[in-house]
């Protein structure tokens, strides 16, 4: 398999340069997947396929290209390459265009991530169907009476991935992804339909919690999200649950690309250094966690990845930015993307975190929003459940949560034991005071 | 010109267009052997004719089932980009496939492949039939050609145009947003071009084949003033011919991407609360898209997931409320010639006098309904499913002046422009932030607003629409894409200038205020 990869991209590099490239990066890519969606305890579709795509990235007398194909047969394909190199020479030129300096490709760990199931093949169509089956089952069970409607979803995904630059770098990735998933719908009062779901991923099938457990979870958040009501404005502690973390976090981490800094659409300009957080706010970027959904050996760029602290104790220690915005900017480059983006969890359970505040809201949905990258403004509705004296009491709908990311972060009070795993960030629920959450 | 073989063709077209060059570097052979809208493409180019059609669906319904098709795309898309005053990037795609799906009931077997060999169609087909477990079915013999109306004729085929004729018009954006105001710190500017092939194929006898074209000239800038920065972007395009992009056009783009952000300098938080909404005409045609549009596409109704599953036949708005979806309005981004299961591009009524009148269909809710399909089964790419989709979906105009719509507001808010914006199908509820948009004080516009969101019900917000203008205006967009179940599909949207009674506004008091 990798072989014929390979020899694909050395053909793809060699074309390149006869068709007078200065320089070539080739990205070979393979998957294989199979989805299967279950609804009143029948396939309500079965899918299957293979699918495969050549991009190539182009440098030519200081200009730059970069085109996908998946027409992947030889006399096709240099073609291709040949008007791609042509489509590159009639633009203008940008000196900072080229691949990068080769010594960031070096000290790359020889580390076994486990990002491939080694049982992959034993995933059977009758195990799928059983699955699909289960979470169906288990989340019309739990739901009872007020179910509407339940979808399941399993899906699994092989993929295979070579790289190729002209000066010198190569990498081989093979991966695989086991994803379920279940939704509801319930009857709520006055014609509202409340819709919740609830789902897991992992590298690893064994690794993903039972069938039975999510249809359930998935039941319940639904119906956690029954009666809900406005209510009027006022400021509270919330509780932001550890999978709609990373919504929030957004705003502040699309800040943080050199794209948005060179370009002057970022309100994290010059704040290198700076403390923007509370001593909570600590966000480390981890491309070696066994398994993580983000695990990498080399970036985008192809530079051998490192563990780097980004935020430290509120403290912004690192920007993101990859080989073409350094030299744009004059920096040196860290990366350009996150790999696993880790807010290291805390001690206390949402449930002991509940009691401690005593009233607050705990936020489990996210509905439309913005958040401005330019000045860190930014503005959410929201769902979720108040609580009071540690209990939950009401279901929310319909209200808002609104401020400025340079602002917010300093008043992140705990992190909660949970973080979440089904994700490259893997966030833990988040207390932040002193939130005016606005309604009637 | 003489002949030129399939694959050389595919090799020209994964050129991707951007390249002036193509028909340079490729001779011209290219320009005659497919021509815009031309029917045949994928038979002279790939050899699919009807007999091996026959063969594919008879293996797709080799354990029966309802129905079988066959849908294949070659997608060449391109995207052209200044950034800091040079054009300097080229990025294309190009996609080749054919999906095939197996239709029983409510359930749907789907394969797809890359590749147009007989050997791989079979593999895919043999996919698609395991949804069944019946005896076999046969195919029509005979494939008849659907004939159509063409809502977006192109002269030229993007795949001729040379990037040496799109260079200028990015410039050109460029040099007019630096020169209409000396605020303007930094200018991105895009053309994106694609044109897409389809031929679908149905067992029951259909065949037809349509191309596609979706183009827009964007620009986004970032304005800064005393130390505080704004910024704005703006587009134009929707299923054009290359002759609309002209000077003039970059030149309104630039005033409209400046005017936008340079504006903003002066915007106020408006205070919070329930209060009139005035939608003004055009883009915000995107709050009735998402706030009600999707809770009529019928396949969350026959799941019972929308709001508006029990409401066919009933009142939803005042009796002058209609609201429409179609296929048909010309170069408009969401019109569809043909649907991507073979159904005539159309116009369907969603709301007739205020009455809920129908959903949006496509053959498989057409079927549990026992209605005809509406030509909304829509697909992002032969790696998709086709499900019920809107196309380009409007109220239809009032008899009021739009003036005296303001008029009759004492306090609230006039909204021009919409983003971010989402909807929970079941609840109805949704939240959108207000991009553009003024005061309105005495029944008068007055300054402008921002950091300003506006949140409501659907359903509610239906009801409550009190006043519609006579001044009915489409988006003429070319980026309206709509999101649902993973896909990505291009929409029109439009709404005459209109009067929802009370609205929730804001929310967006900032912390500590």
């Amino acid at each position: 398999m990798s072989k014929e990869m390979t020899k694909l991209c050395e053909l793809v590099l060699k074309t390149a340069k006869q068709a007078g490239a200065d320089d070539c990066k080739v990205s070979y890519s393979k998957s294989r997947f199979v989805e299967v969606q279950y609804r009143e305890k029948k396939p309500e579709t079965v899918k299957e396929a293979g699918t495969q795509g050549i991009n190539i990235d182009i440098y030519v007398n200081n200009r730059y290209s970069a085109q996908n194909t998946s027409d992947l047969r030889p006399d096709a394909l240099k073609t291709f390459v040949n008007n791609v190199v042509e489509t590159a020479k009639l633009l203008e030129e940008d000196p900072f265009r080229s691949l990068p300096d080769p010594k960031y490709y070096e000290g790359r760990k020889d580390l076994d991530l486990e990002i491939m199931d080694p049982n992959y093949d034993q995933i059977t169509p009758e195990l799928r169907h059983q699955m699909a089956k289960t979470l169906e089952a288990s989340c019309v069970e739990a739901g009872g009476e007020k179910v509407i409607s339940v979808t399941s979803q399993v899906y699994d995904e092989l993929q295979d991935s070579t790289v190729m630059t002209s000066n010198g770098f190569f990498g081989e990735t093979q991966s695989s992804v086991c994803y379920v998933f279940v939704e509801m719908t319930a009857q709520d009062e006055g014609n509202r339909r409340p819709n919740g779901y609830s789902y897991a991923v992992d590298r690893n099938l064994k690794n993903l919690p039972s069938c039975e457990e999510i249809g359930k979870q998935a039941a319940k958040r639904t119906l956690d999200l029954m009666g809900s009501k406005k209510l009027e404005t006022e400021t509270l502690p919330i509780i932001i649950e550890n999978q709609g973390v990373g919504r929030v976090l957004n705003g502040f981490m699309s800040a943080m690309n050199g794209w948005a800094l060179q370009q002057k659409r970022s309100f994290l300009v010059d704040k290198k250094g700076e403390k923007l957080g509370s001593d909570v706010f600590t966000l480390i970027d981890d491309p070696f966690v066994i398994g993580g959904l983000g695990s990498r050996l080399y970036d985008g760029d192809g530079f051998a990845t490192k563990k780097r602290a980004l935020v430290e104790k509120g403290v912004l220690k690192e920007y993101l930015i990859d080989w073409y915005r350094s030299r744009k900017l004059g920096v040196a480059p860290t990366t350009g993307g996150t790999s696993n983006l880790i807010l290291p969890p805390g001690t206390r359970s949402v449930a002991e975190i509940m009691k401690d505040l005593g009233r607050g809201i705990l936020v489990n949905g996210f509905i439309g929003g913005n958040s401005n990258s330019n000045t860190g403004d930014f503005s959410i509705g929201i769902t979720g459940t108040l609580f009071e004296g540690g209990e939950l009491t009401q279901a929310v709908a319909e209200m808002n949560i609104a401020g400025n990311h340079l602002e917010l972060w300093n008043r992140l009070a705990e992190a909660a034991n949970d973080p979440w795993i089904y994700s490259s960030w893997r966030m833990p629920s988040l207390v932040f005071t002193d939130v005016v959450v606005s309604g009637v | 010109m003489g002949s030129i073989s399939r694959r050389d063709f595919l090799g020209t077209s994964a050129a991707l267009g951007t390249a002036a060059a193509l028909s340079r570097i490729i001779p011209g052979a290219l320009v005659e052997s497919a021509f815009a809208g031309a029917p045949g493409f994928f038979e002279s180019e790939f050899g699919i004719n009807d007999a091996l059609c026959k063969k594919i669906l008879e293996i797709a319904l080799s354990k029966g089932g309802d129905f079988a098709d066959l849908y294949f795309e070659h997608t060449i898309s391109n995207w052209v980009s200044l950034e800091d005053g040079k054009v300097d990037r080229a990025n294309g795609s190009i996609n080749l496939g054919v999906g095939i799906r197996t239709v029983k009931g409510d359930q749907t077997g789907y394969g797809f492949t890359q590749e147009l060999t007989e050997e791989s169609m079979k593999a895919a087909a043999a996919t698609a039939a395991s949804i069944a477990d019946g005896k076999p079915k046969s195919a029509a013999k005979e494939y008849i050609r659907l004939k159509t109306e063409d809502y977006y004729p192109i002269k030229t085929l993007f795949t001729d145009i040379s990037l040496s004729s799109k260079l200028p018009l990015i410039k050109r954006v460029n040099e007019q947003c630096f020169g209409l105001s000396d605020l303007i710190i930094k200018v991105n500017a895009t053309m994106h071009d694609q044109q897409k092939r389809m031929m679908v194929v149905t067992s029951d006898g259909v065949k037809a084949e349509d191309l596609l074209p979706r183009d827009y000239l964007s620009a986004s800038v970032v304005a800064e003033k005393d130390g505080k920065q704004e910024r704005a972007w703006w587009n134009f395009g929707g299923r054009q011919d290359f002759s609309y992009f002209t000077p003039d056009l970059a030149d309104k783009l630039a005033k409209e991407v400046v005017d936008r952000a340079v504006i903003l300098f002066d915007a106020e938080q408006p205070p919070a609360g329930e209060m009139p909404v005035v939608l003004g005409p055009g883009v915000t045609g995107i709050l009735l898209h998402e706030a009600i549009g999707h809770g009529m596409e019928a396949d969350f109704n026959r799941k019972g997931i929308s709001t508006y599953s029990t409401m066919i036949g009933k009142k939803v708005a005042e009796p002058f409320v209609h609201i429409v979806d179609e296929g048909i309005t010309p170069r408009q981004l969401g019109s569809i010639n043909v649907d991507d299961e073979g159904i005539p591009g159309q116009k369907t009524m969603l709301v007739e006098n205020g009455i809920l009148t129908g959903y949006l269909h496509d053959k498989i809710s057409a079927k549990h309904y026992n209605v005809k399909p509406t030509g909304n089964g829509r697909r992002e790419s032969y790696q998709h499913i086709p499900i019920p989709r809107m196309r380009n979906t409007y109220m239809l105009a009032g008899e009021t002046a739009p003036e005296d719509v303001i008029k009759s507001v004492k306090n609230g808010i006039y909204v021009e422009d919409i983003s971010n914006g989402q909807v929970k199908i079941g609840e109805g509820d949704f939240a959108f932030y207000v991009s553009q948009g003024k005061m309105i004080e005495d029944g008068k516009i007055t300054k402008p607003i921002k950091d300003v969101n506006i949140m409501g019900n659907g359903p509610k917000m239906l009801q409550n629409v009190t006043m519609v203008a006579n001044d009915l205006e489409l988006h003429e967009g070319g980026r309206g894409a709509c999101g649902k179940d993973g896909q990505s599909m291009p929409v029109g949207f439009g709404l005459p200038t209109c009067l929802v009674k009370s609205m929730t506004v804001g929310g967006v008091q900032k912390q500590g205020a």
